[in-house]
């Protein structure tokens, strides 16, 4: 039975590994697509299949839609459960780290839109995401972008339903998760995303707390410290602690090339009071979607080379393709090339020509500038931050809790 | 309140696009000839292996088990086992879902557990023969990955203890849910939108809300039974619901069931069609009128013809055992 799912796909090059084991790049025989297998080990496990890959598969099986990484298949073989996603080409950390990127007003209006689309599906269909972050946002080979990682969502629905606040990268976690609450809803998920989209303005994590703490003092710092008349039930979070009071900055300052409009988005999501948070739909209907300038068409956007075919300047001086030429300031000329392992430029070259017009689009933009200047951070011996993501301690606290949350009984 | 009613229609609503939905609604047509498909593969591997036991690997992929050399050659065509014919089937997978809500009761799951094990349990079986996998497994396995999915932890181990069965059992089959199509929508959230709908409706005429609370504990043990019917994998769980409370209003016979369904109808379904679904809840009653609930004693002799399927030497051992009991019985005389 599972041979015949076993044979169907065809194993190529691992694409990265996660927390919970390796994820491949394959071919589909069946269909001629391209995927991704993500192997979880499952061993003599004393509990069976884990429960973050349950919840992936329980949850992904019921979610399709353009804005949400599609899980295709589901196999074990040979003491691993696979799990078989479309494969997507890179993820929106990479489009905002890579400097050679100039993001219009357009393109972050379209990722944004994007993000905001695909969470707004999750929260009507009763999933919370809680794991938002742009290295969880992937782009697909036509510039979809898709939420990926259910590791951590949830159902909700239940209005006393209870859930561990120890969820998402700190960066992106919401005030009511840092004072502790325990009954949360849609709105987490759209503090992330607002977050998502600062960092889409700035080019640089919004709010990069280093404890919990400082994370609040952060989002104070940013916003002022929160009055209980903006936020009634503060005072009853089980963490509260009285901040010292600090006034804020006009988000004007904060995100001076950003239009009205997106500014009063952007305030909007990032509302102290879950309750009147803006949801992930209303956010869809602001104005901010329909004003000019109009959000990019996907394919047009630009997007870093697809992982593991890193991009070589010399490759583009071997195109031959005139693209449309982009306009954009010179400062956006400054190449930054994160590390990336061994390419091939023949490869690169063909996928360039063949099916990524839009990287062919990006070169062309640099050359009509001035020469592209390369600036490595291994050579210069700085790395880009490195982003919290749910590190041990707080996985291990997660399980914990979430081991108690277990306990109690889900609904009715 | 209203929102409460929102709430259970906005489940419907995620209901349509579900894999519930997509694949695991049937014509009664299909179910017939799947577990008559089922039962046939079983009786040709029996007919040609001498066994039917299936062998589970931790990955979840499966072998049939194959007996030693000696009793698959003393096995000539008398001394075979029998095969369970699909209507012993039925009797047994009725008496394991019985099982599967006591078990649940014992350990005080919530219904919804309940609920997702039984359907896990019904939809194992549209594609296995209880032959080939013993129903008891299948239940504890069934009870293990609902609580799973259902976010409500419990061991493996803790489920073996409380009910003394060996846990590997329960692991080496966990992988065997269904195709991953984990979600699955029971009535009982539906009933509650229903129940709410209705208070709405007869606000008026103050329904006290003991008699309502009655009302929606009875239709609770409806939805318990239906849940044990082929309903749940004909019909959709709203239907399933609005049977279970029909039924219980008859039990009651203080509110008029038709004339609330009418204006339920008309108020957020006007294009449904009211016969159709009428037709579906007397489909519902009469599988619930129907239903069995078998003893062990019922299912004794089926088990022990089961247990030779799946363990021939069991059966040559069972035969002479009965051979010497026979001959020392002579003896006696
Ligand atoms: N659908 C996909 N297409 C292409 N590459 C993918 C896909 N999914 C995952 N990857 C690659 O595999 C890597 C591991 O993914 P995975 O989701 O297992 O873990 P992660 O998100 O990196 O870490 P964590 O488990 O902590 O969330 C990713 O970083 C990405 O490079
Ligand atoms: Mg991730």
């Amino acid at each position: 039975m599972s041979e015949a799912v076993v044979d169907r796909y065809e194993k190529r090059e691992v694409l990265g590994e996660g927390t919970y084991g390796v994820v491949f790049k394959a071919i589909d025989r069946k269909t001629g697509q391209t995927v991704a297998i993500k192997k979880i080990r499952l061993g003599k496990q004393k509990e069976g299949v884990n429960f973050t890959a349950l919840r992936e598969i329980k949850l992904l099986k019921e979610l399709k839609d353009p804005n949400i990484i599609e899980l295709i298949d589901a196999y074990p073989n040979k003491g691993n459960l696979h799990l078989v996603f479309e494969f997507m080409e890179t993820d929106l950390e990479a489009v905002i780290r890579d400097r050679n990127i100039f993001l219009s007003p357009a393109d972050i209006k379209s990722y944004i839109q994007m993000t905001l689309k695909g969470l707004a599906f999750c929260h009507r269909k009763w999933v919370l995401h809680r794991d938002m972050k742009p290295n969880n946002l992937l782009i697909g080979p036509n510039g979809q972008l898709k939420l990926a990682d259910f590791g951590l969502a949830r159902l909700f629905g239940s209005p006393d339903r209870r859930f561990t606040h120890q969820v998402f990268a700190r960066w992106y976690r919401a005030p009511e998760l840092l004072f502790g609450a325990k009954q949360y809803g849609p709105g987490v998920d759209v503090w992330a995303a607002a977050c998502i989209f600062a960092e889409l303005l700035l080019r640089r994590p919004f709010l990069q707390g280093n404890s919990d703490i400082d994370q609040l003092g952060k989002i104070f710092a940013a916003f002022g410290t929160p009055k209980s008349l903006q936020w009634p039930d503060m005072v009853y979070l089980p963490d509260y602690v009285e901040y010292q009071h600090v006034p804020g900055q006009p988000l004007r300052t904060l995100f001076p090339m950003a239009s009205d409009d997106c500014l009063d988005l952007l305030s909007k999501m990032f509302t102290y009071d879950p309750k009147s948070r803006i949801s992930a739909q209303q956010a869809l209907e602001h104005r901010y979607f329909t004003s000019i300038p109009p959000p990019t068409e996907p394919a047009s956007l630009p997007r870093p080379p697809p992982k593991r075919e890193s991009v070589n300047s010399r490759v583009s001086d071997f195109n031959p393709q005139d693209g449309p030429t982009v306009l954009s300031p010179p400062r956006k000329l400054r190449r930054v090339m994160p590390q990336r392992e061994g390419f091939d430029i023949n490869a690169q070259l063909t996928d360039t020509m063949d099916d990524h017009g839009n990287e062919i689009r990006q070169t062309a933009g640099e050359r009509s500038g001035q020469a592209p200047m390369s600036l490595d951070f291994s050579v210069f011996g700085m790395r880009p931050p490195s982003r919290p993501t749910i590190n041990s301690a707080d996985r291990s606290h997660l399980k914990r809790k979430l081991d108690l949350e277990f306990q109690l009984p889900e609904e009715e | 309140m209203r929102s409460v009613a929102g709430l259970g229609q906005r489940l419907m609503a995620d209901f349509t696009t579900s894999t519930h939905r997509a694949k695991w609604i049937f014509t009664p047509q299909d179910l017939k000839e799947k577990y008559k498909n089922a039962n046939k593969r079983a009786k040709q591997t029996l007919e040609q292996h001498g066994t039917t036991q299936m062998k589970v690997d931790i990955d979840g992929s499966f072998s049939l088990v194959k007996p030693q050399n000696d009793a698959k050659d003393n096995a000539d065509k008398h001394s075979r086992p029998k095969a369970l014919k699909t209507e012993e089937e039925q009797l047994l997978r009725a008496f394991y879902e019985f099982k599967i809500q006591d078990v649940c009761d014992a350990f005080k799951f919530p219904r919804k557990i309940q609920a997702t094990a039984l359907i896990y349990f019904k939809r194992f079986y549209l594609q296995w023969s209880v032959m080939e996998h013993h129903p008891k497994n299948i239940m504890l396995t069934c009870i293990y990955a609902a609580c799973k999915a259902e976010e409500n932890h419990v061991s493996a181990e803790e489920l073996g203890k409380g009910i003394e069965q060996d846990h590997q059992f329960i692991l080496d089959n966990e992988m065997l849910s269904l195709g991953f199509d984990l979600i699955v929508y029971a009535p009982y959230r539906a009933l509650e939108g229903f129940v709410n709908d209705l208070e709405e409706f007869y606000d008026e005429e103050l329904v006290q809300s003991e008699i309502l609370k009655s009302l929606h504990d009875s239709a609770k043990m409806e939805v318990d039974k239906i849940m044990r019917t082929e309903a749940p994998l004909l019909f959709p769980p709203g239907q399933l619901a609005l049977a279970a409370l029909r039924r219980s209003c008859e039990i009651h016979k203080v509110i008029d069931f038709d004339r609330y369904l009418k204006s339920m109808l008309s108020r957020q379904h006007p294009s449904h069609a009211n016969s159709e679904l009428r037709a579906s809840m007397n489909t519902i009653d009469i599988m619930v009128n129907k239903l069995e609930t078998p003893t062990s004693k019922d299912v004794k002799h089926i088990d022990r013809k089961l247990k030779s399927c799946l363990d021939p030497s069991s059966h040559e051992k069972s035969k002479k055992r009965k051979h010497r009991s026979k001959e020392s019985s002579i003896d006696m005389s």
